[in-house]
């Protein structure tokens, strides 16, 4: 018996009135308030306020644990303490492991706080507990928070589109977000995405454009001025070489389909648990190879190879990017120790606009080790890729905002 | 019920032109890259507090607006809900800022470590962003849930 698509209908009406049961459904102010976050006119301001509130909170449980307490723990006490027991003053691993110090009338001179001293026992313990403890703490506890109420997938809805034009879609918004407390999660969490494409573009994006929470805590610390600019300029360069990188990698970026959750009240004991997870990871990974740039970083300029590199380099970075002769030892030291890099710049004499550039400069150089392991781990293929990206981008980049800067009259 | 829906509609729209009035006039003195204070009123001239949330107070007062014609739908009545998380995203924030303030000394390092009590309170007084003082206001919005709560 053939019936037609009338008739098929009808059959399925039957069937339905005998077999299922409609309740009343209510529309809960829960559900109102779901649906005016994930809608674009209402959403959009929304998440505005969303990202406000993590910033605001991020800066003042950061600032109250950094400035308020650990800057005077390490400079006033930790740092002279050191400076005093340890043996060898003056000498090599004196330097690398207490202070490099400074010479000043031809003297030695020692240090008179943690992110001048450049030791791997002052400068790389004050960065690691004194700075980023309190900025990873409440960046993943925030996180936490937003993932256990449910926000997240409705963000991740609300920026689709704008991912859809660099090849990824809105679930690249988790290893974005994440990658702002370390590129080491960030990177494993581009599992996430669905093609290899995607994988690569998130992958290279991260690595160029997302300053992790290291490298934010220590520019809160010393360019708080500059930081808006900096990002700006950091979020513009994700858009637009993203954009570029989807035109050329081959490869498919699929839709996603997302199931979004109904919003739900968090659980203290879940919460705990991720971020227990995450800054334990975090110190696992991060931490050693922290300390192992610190003292990377200590022998190279101890050798001097930091400075001849410095010195040859020098005309690029004056000529081309616009700085000052004396950030090209920063900036190749960058690769191991990006924090420390940015507070070595703060001390140089520059112009803002010099300065904003410089640190642009540190955010898109290489990533630290930490994250060049995580990235080895993809495969070698997506990392030789990357870092031929990078090059380009540096170099592209850092010239393009020299030339906004003569421009403006400002470089 | 249509008295009391009609009182909760004059009162959000007033509440509504008020911090429309706040967002505007927070979004201009950052744009003069300057700071106004008049009373226990101050709008910060940084483009963190006073531009961008200077924007999330405006939109705050749009929501408000937009919510406050026929409250019964829970449509509507949402978006005046969403104008009061907005606004308590913006106070809670300039009051957990004002806490961790007060706590440390900041002085230099032959300080004490922590505040004295006169400066911890100081740190509490007047004047106050736009934010907190729309605060109490946008509390409003808990009895009108409550009530909501209750019909059903």
């Amino acid at each position: 018996m053939k019936l037609t698509i009338d008739q098929r209908w009808d059959l399925i009406d039957k069937i339905a009135k005998q077999t299922v049961t409609f309740g009343e459904y209510r529309h809960t102010l829960k559900d109102a308030i779901g649906e005016l976050t994930v809608k674009p006119f209402t959403g959009i301001p929304i998440a505005i306020a969303v990202m406000y509130a993590f910033w605001s909170i991020f800066g003042s449980f950061a600032g109250f644990f950094t400035d308020g307490f650990f800057v005077r723990l390490f400079d006033a006490y930790w740092l002279p303490w050191l400076q005093e027991v340890f043996p060898g003053q003056g000498g090599w691993l004196y330097a690398i492991m207490v202070d490099a110090g400074g010479i000043e009338g031809g003297e030695f001179v020692l240090s008179d706080n943690c992110l001048e001293s450049f030791g791997v026992l002052t400068s790389g313990i004050f960065v690691a507990i004194g700075v980023v403890l309190p900025a990873i703490v409440i960046f993943y506890l925030m996180l936490a928070l937003l993932e256990d109420i449910g926000y997240m997938p409705r963000l991740a809805v609300l920026i689709d589109t704008m991912l859809h034009k660099i090849g990824l879609h809105g679930y690249a918004i988790v290893p974005t977000i994440l990658s702002l407390g370390c590129n080491v999660p960030g990177v494993t969490a581009t599992r996430i995405l669905e093609t290899k494409k995607q994988r690569f573009i998130m992958m290279t994006l991260l690595a160029i454009f997302i300053p992790c929470g290291a490298q934010i805590g220590i520019m809160q610390d010393v360019i708080p001025g500059l930081m808006g600019w900096i990002l700006l300029y950091l979020i513009i360069g994700y858009f637009i070489f993203g954009y570029i990188l989807n035109k050329i990698v081959p490869g498919k970026a699929p839709e996603f389909l997302i199931d979004v959750p109904p919003y739900r009240r968090p659980m203290l004991s879940n919460i705990g648990k991720k971020v227990w997870g995450r800054i334990t990871g975090f110190f696992k990974v991060a931490i050693p190879f922290v300390l192992l740039g610190a003292a990377i970083v200590g022998v190279l300029y101890q050798i001097g190879v930091i400075r001849f590199l410095g010195d040859a380099l020098a005309p690029v970075f004056v000529g081309w990017f616009g700085v000052p002769k004396e950030t090209a030892g920063p900036l190749i030291a960058a690769f191991l120790r990006k924090d420390l890099a940015v507070a070595q710049l703060s001390v140089i004499e520059m112009t803002e606009y010099q300065m904003i550039t410089a640190v642009v400069l540190v955010s898109i150089y290489f990533p630290c080790v930490a994250t060049f392991a995580m990235m080895l781990k993809e495969g070698w293929k997506e990392l030789l890729g990357a870092m031929a990206v990078l090059v380009v981008v540096v170099f592209a980049y850092g010239g393009l905002i020299h030339l906004i800067g003569i421009l403006l009259g400002v470089a | 019920m249509a008295g009391k829906s009609s009182v909760a509609a004059i009162y959000f729209a007033i509440l509504g032109i008020v911090t429309t009035a706040f967002g505007i006039a927070d979004i201009l003195v950052t744009a003069g890259a300057s700071e106004f204070a008049y009373g226990i009123l101050e709008i910060p001239g940084d483009i963190f507090r006073g531009g961008w949330g200077g924007v999330i107070v405006f939109f705050a007062g749009l929501f408000y607006l937009s919510g406050a014609r026929n409250l019964e739908d829970i449509h509507q009545f949402s978006k005046i809900v969403m104008g009061s998380i907005l606004i308590w995203i913006m106070a809670g924030c300039d009051i957990f800022a004002m806490i961790t303030e007060s706590i440390p000394s900041w002085e230099e390092e032959t300080g004490p470590w922590f505040n004295t009590l006169p400066d911890f309170i100081a740190a509490y007084a007047p004047p106050y962003a736009p934010a907190v003082l729309l605060l109490p206001f946008s509390l409003v919005v808990v009895y009108y849930i409550r009530k909501r709560n209750q019909e059903i």
